[in-house]
């Protein structure tokens, strides 16, 4: 099992060159635990999740990794704990799954120690657990949209870090695939204990797979905790603007949102 | 299963590095070819017992002068520059994930050039400031290149039109200088306008050769960072990399390399640019081909400079003759890009 880590954010402020986006934010990650974030087009989960993971620099406000500012930790050596899946990998043109997974690697090597076994097997795990060891030699271009994504997320398990960010996972896939990749992260963290912090943007699919929801809007954490506690038809109302009966899902018995419109208002 | 995963990922990993090995071995041979036949063919061709008598310190009448002084300077100035323009082209293509986006076609190597031609016309410098001009004049090519491409957000598409600019701007500059400069300095002036092997000169080897032996083994420390680089920054930065100081790290080391080969062999059109494309080809990608890559760089200079001294009635230099094999790809690239809506 992965150990436990304190990941927190205080006061934190960030976002692009003269535009603020999130507005202090106070928030400390569960530990082993699945957290989504999620909110509106625009309330800055992304940016959140994007600053959390050190891609972009805080205006104010910290970030602590067990005590310790993200900033000041090496890189490196940040990378061994702190992964991350952005949302539009780049994939250079004729790389085989294998490399691009083995890429993942790259915070365990060192100047004078190449590729090891240990190299080899955290590939070939990766590889079963996201269930593309047959493509292991393929070229990825050859792969649909589905296992591509599947590489990537391999390759970020590769880098077998105990916390892993991911930047809407299932964006772009079908319905299937949307709930195939969800139950595999899902399995990494009951199996392994990853901390796994993800935007998603389907609220019925955040509701059932997270165990700490942290909803957002403009730029401000609006509230967070358990999905049966935090998903009801005020906060969606509140959040996304819209009005909403939330039911029990009938298979999972988390909060299910069903949407009114003008022309299915119900009683 | 886990067992057999590994075995099937140790085949690929063998498979792939068996083909890098083949790959850079054939290189290194045809390479080695083409160095002795640099030495052998001439005016005069002289056997192989005469060269290698030669080489180890005899005397003898005409050949030595022959050897020593033109034909062993040329073959080494191909050498040192292709394996420079190779390398160098490399990185910039897979640090910006574009073949196009080369010094040679986004004006660093003509950054490099003006300068040089200033320092030369202008300000009748020394040699060695010369050089060192043209490494701050390719470097502040990079600078001014980024600072108009950044926009809103930056763009590789963006870069490579705006390089193609300034190329354009700087060779204007660049033949301004020459128009106005004196005979005297002509002569050294008009090398930094076309590549060419002829008269080059042992003393003036060394820079070459050294910033060569120094920036190889530096590049191909960084070859792993550039390999993850490579994903992008985001997943760049996130496995690790330190990518702002390792782009500036790669790019001062490779515009230091091929603004030093420039000023020795003069602008060798599209090695650079060439070199790259062709060696992932042969080798595929997954490893690093940095080093097969200023392999075929020293194998399409010194090819095109035998090609260039006896296949034609008259003597051309060098870079007309990888000019004529390089535009066709560079047409071919832009229509390709054109095609995937990249421009």
């Amino acid at each position: 099992m992965k150990p436990t880590h304190v990941f927190q954010a205080e006061q934190l402020v960030a976002g692009y060159d003269h535009k603020t986006i999130i507005q202090g934010i106070d928030l400390v990650i569960p530990s082993n635990k699945i957290s989504i974030i999620i909110g509106a087009n625009g309330c800055g989960k992304s940016t959140l999740l994007k600053t959390l993971a050190r891609l972009i620099k805080p205006i104010s406000g910290k970030i602590t990794l067990d005590g310790k500012a993200i900033g000041k930790i090496p890189p490196k050596q940040l990378a061994r704990i702190v992964g991350l899946l952005p949302q539009s990998p780049i994939v250079p043109e004729g790389i085989s799954v294998a490399d691009l997974v083995g890429r993942g690697r790259f915070p365990h090597q060192t100047l004078l120690r190449g590729w090891t076994k240990k190299d080899s097997e955290a590939v070939a795990e990766a590889m079963a657990i996201m269930n593309i060891t047959e493509f292991a030699n393929h070229n990825i271009d050859e792969l649909s949209g589905g296992q591509r994504q599947r590489v990537w997320i391999a390759m970020a398990l590769a880098q077998q870090t105990d916390i892993l960010f991911l930047d809407e996972p299932t964006t772009f896939l079908d319905i299937t695939y949307q709930v195939e990749i969800l139950d595999l992260l899902t399995d990494l963290n009951r199996k392994h204990g990853t901390t796994i912090v993800m935007v998603l943007h389907d609220i019925n699919l955040s509701a059932r797979y997270a165990d700490h929801i942290f909803a957002l809007d403009k730029g401000k954490l609006v509230t967070e905790g358990e999905p049966s506690k935090v998903i009801t038809s005020d906060m969606v109302k509140h959040i996304f603007g819209l009005d909403c009966t939330v039911i029990e899902d009938p298979l999972s018995g988390s909060p299910l949102v069903v949407p009114k419109g003008r022309y299915h208002i119900g009683s | 299963m886990t067992n057999e995963t590994l075995a099937i990922i140790a085949a690929g990993r063998r498979q792939r590095r068996r083909r890098w090995v083949l790959v850079t071995s054939v290189l290194l041979v045809m390479a080695c070819m083409l160095c002795c036949a640099m030495l052998l063919l001439g005016n005069t061709i002289y056997p192989i017992k005469d060269v290698i008598r030669v080489l180890s310190g005899e005397e003898l009448k005409g050949a030595s002068f022959a050897i020593n002084t033109i034909r062993l300077p040329r073959m080494l100035a191909g050498l040192f520059a292709g394996f420079a323009f190779g390398i160098a082209g490399y990185v910039f293509q897979t640090m910006l994930r574009n073949p196009l986006a080369n010094p040679n076609v986004i004006g660093i190597t003509s950054g490099s050039s003006a300068a040089a031609v200033f320092f030369i016309t202008v300000l009748h410098s020394s040699r060695a400031l010369v050089s060192v001009a043209a490494v701050v004049g390719g470097l502040v090519t990079v600078v001014v290149m980024y600072l108009f491409s950044r926009g809103k957000a930056f763009s590789i598409g963006r870069l490579i039109l705006i390089g193609i600019g300034i190329q354009a701007m700087l060779d204007a500059v660049i033949s301004y200088l020459l128009l106005i400069s004196s005979q005297q300095d002509l002569p050294a002036a008009i090398r930094w306008l076309s590549g060419s092997l002829n008269g080059a000169q042992m003393k003036e080897l060394l820079p070459l050769v050294i910033a060569v032996c120094m920036l190889t083994p530096f590049l191909v420390i960084l070859g792993k960072q550039l390999s993850i680089l490579e994903l992008g920054e985001q997943t760049a930065s996130s496995l690790g990399v330190a990518t702002d100081k390792t782009r500036v790290a790669l790019i001062v080391s490779s515009v230091c390399m091929i603004a030093i080969a420039t000023a020795t062999t003069g602008p060798i059109a599209f090695v650079s640019f060439l070199a790259g494309p062709i060696a992932n080809r042969l080798v595929g990608i997954g490893f690093s081909n940095l080093i097969p890559a200023g392999l075929v760089g020293v194998n399409l200079v010194l090819a095109a400079d035998l090609i260039g001294q006896f296949a034609f009635e008259y003597r051309f230099p060098v870079g007309v003759i990888t000019g004529i094999l390089g535009a066709p790809y560079l047409i071919y690239l832009l229509i390709r890009m054109n095609r995937k809506g990249e421009l």
